[in-house]
């Protein structure tokens, strides 16, 4: 289990970092900067519709050039009591496998639409990601939320994507597929979250993604993340009961600026009892290193490691991924990078690699 | 300049992990299992067995598997066939997930070819499925979306698959034992009386505990059957059992093993840590 240890370091290496000065939503953002999910997000989880900090952020700070002053500013309040916003993704990729004839993939990733309603200012709150494309609109997240500012708590109830580990904007992640939580994975519940200075905390009584079919059984998910200016802390578990069988994940995670990088770094753990042959053991790994070098400039890397079954040697997967991020002008970002898998060699796409270019435009 | 080093430390390891954690294979084969414990690959053919073997296992299963299966649909090698196969969608219910005989209205053929009413092309996040593999997956349906076994037992029905399966130790109790069959099933062959799910012990010796059980052939399936017990099953061993007289039979009037009572899957429910 050497891929662990050397996980293990990983995630400590982003702990023990030293301190150094701010430099500047994507989580890697909320590590640059110091801030909580909920400082830029409406969703207090983080990911889709953004705040009025998270807004004026993202005209402000994130792009290389602002609006040429006299452009209209966004600021995503349509009424005093509705919030908007949308995201677009497209993209392009190439993906060559040994053996196999190389592909090309283009088009749109996703269009999805945000609304938060304040029904009760500062109280009761109603929101909406919805997505419109491709195929037919489907809702991703729908939830009522009641918050108590002034001791920080908040009750949520509805459909919306649990809080575990870090919420990438790569749905594809060893530790998001594994986990099986990730914005690809709404689940209808109730959360029941705390928001104080220094920490986040949720937990989470849904029905679990593994048995909308039988429609019993239910998911137990729970999160608590120290926040720090420099780093952060955070633990998650989550805890299914499904006829299929049940299900255990236990993940670690942290974050930690160094300058003008921002170290990430995520280990998880899975029992699962819903496959054929009985339970079987997972493991994932996840480091990340954001090197924001100039205003707009992002240059990513990203190391990741997979262990399908701990009781089997020699099956492991590896994958790793180099991207830069360029944000020239306020909710437009480009992005460029090249994915490489690593895996048994008898198995072509565990041996992949790919090139792609997504164009991102956002409110 | 600590600084510096940090983060040359950190990018070394990140560095170190690209090489070397790769699994070598050996003694697995191409997904990645044990050699000789799951069905191989071989050549894709327009038969469910084949495609099993090509495309679930290796490539859907990666996700659609396990307690976290997304939408629940679980397409490993027990459970795939009896939950696709005249299965309505999670995602857009109107639609079968594979209708036999009618590729363009089976949901999952929509879906790996990208053009379902409802998110992304499959698989997620991977190169789309080559167009040969495409065709040859909309040329089972046509011919009927059959199970694995037609070919090999034209003389007779037989039990394709059943879930939980010979040996398995679940969880939880299971509150549905599901059966896939060689053949469509005659209906009016289908009572509870022709099986019996019952208490054995570890030996395998009958405890006299007979489930009381109801069975149905779920709609849209007509090569499945469903075994759901009127009572929770506790912890203990489980043995279903089709019998031979009055026996299933398919719709061509063939009878499951003849006279004889064909023992189906013996599984242990084990809830207590």
């Amino acid at each position: 289990m050497s891929a662990w240890r050397i996980a293990s370091l990983l995630a400590l290496a982003a702990l023990g970092a030293s301190v150094a000065p701010a430099a500047i939503a994507e989580p890697y953002l909320a590590v640059q900067q110091g801030h909580k999910c909920v400082t830029c997000h409406v969703n207090p989880t983080g990911g889709g519709l953004r705040n009025d900090f998270g807004t004026v952020f993202t005209e402000n700070v994130l792009p290389q050039y602002s609006l040429p002053s006299g452009f209209p500013v966004w600021s995503g309040n349509v009424f005093k009591f509705l919030r908007i916003g949308a995201d677009l993704r497209t993209s392009r990729s190439e993906t060559e496998a040994p053996n196999l004839p190389s592909e090309r993939q283009s088009g749109l990733e996703q269009l999805r639409a945000y609304a938060n309603v304040s029904l009760i200012p500062d109280r009761l709150e109603y929101y909406v990601d919805e997505s419109l494309a491709p195929g037919n609109a489907q809702p991703n997240e729908y939830y009522g939320r009641y918050s108590d500012p002034a001791h920080g708590w908040y009750l949520k109830g509805g459909q919306f994507y649990l809080p575990f580990g870090w919420r990438l904007q790569d749905n594809t992640a060893f530790v998001r597929e594994v986990s099986g939580i990730s914005m690809t994975t709404p689940d209808r519940g109730f959360e029941l979250g705390l928001e104080l200075p220094e920490w986040s905390a949720q937990l989470d009584y849904s029905r679990g993604e593994a048995n909308i079919s039988v429609g019993r059984g239910h998911q137990l998910t729970g999160q608590v993340v120290w926040i720090r200016n420099d780093w952060r802390v955070g633990t998650a578990a989550s805890f299914t009961q499904s006829v299929f069988g049940n299900r255990e994940v236990e993940g670690l995670f942290a974050g930690r600026r160094v300058g003008p990088v921002a170290l990430l770094a995520e280990l998880d753990f899975i029992r699962d009892d819903g496959f054929p042959g009985g339970e079987r053991r997972l493991a994932a790994g996840f480091a990340e290193a954001d090197w924001a070098f100039h205003q707009g400039h992002n240059f990513k890397l990203t190391a990741e490691l997979y262990d399908p079954d701990r009781s089997i040697s020699n099956d492991q997967q590896a994958r790793w991924s180099a991207l830069y991020e360029y944000t020239p002008i306020p909710f437009v970002q480009l992005r460029a990078g090249f994915r490489r898998y690593r895996g048994i060699p008898q198995n072509d796409l565990q041996n992949r690699h790919l090139l792609f270019l997504e164009l991102r435009v956002f409110l | 300049m600590r600084v510096r080093r940090l983060v040359i430390a950190y990018l070394g390891l990140l560095a170190a992990s690209l090489t070397g954690c790769a699994g070598s294979g050996a003694g697995l084969d191409s997904n990645g299992r044990p050699i000789g414990s799951e069905g191989g690959g071989g050549t894709l053919t327009a038969d469910f067995q084949s495609i099993q073997d090509n495309v679930f296992t290796p490539i859907c299963s990666v996700c659609h598997a396990g307690g976290a299966a997304p939408q629940g649909l679980r397409l490993d090698a027990v459970n795939s066939y009896s939950m696709i196969v005249g299965v309505p969608s999670s995602e857009d219910p109107a639609v079968l997930r594979i209708k036999p005989g009618d590729p363009d209205h089976s949901y999952l053929i929509q879906k790996i070819e990208g053009h379902a009413s409802v998110g992304a092309q499959m698989p997620f996040g991977g190169p789309a499925l080559p167009a040969a593999t495409i065709a040859v997956m909309r040329q089972w349906v046509t011919d009927g979306a059959q199970p694995a076994a037609v070919a090999a037992a034209p003389t007779g029905l037989s039990v394709v698959a059943a879930a939980p399966s010979t040996g398995e130790v679940v969880l939880a109790a299971p509150v549905q034992l599901i059966l896939t069959f060689s053949a469509e099933l005659d209906r009016a062959s289908v009572a509870p009386s022709t099986l019996k799910l019952e208490r054995i012990g570890s030996g395998g010796a009958s405890e006299g505990v007979e489930i009381p059980v109801v069975v149905t052939v779920p709609p849209g399936n007509p090569s499945a059957l469903l075994v759901t017990p009127r009572e929770p099953l506790g912890d203990g061993r489980f043995r279903l059992t089709l019998l031979g007289r009055p026996g299933l039979a398919d719709i061509g009037g063939r009878q499951l093993g003849g006279d004889a009572d064909v023992t189906v899957t013996t599984f242990l429910v084990e809830t207590a840590p």
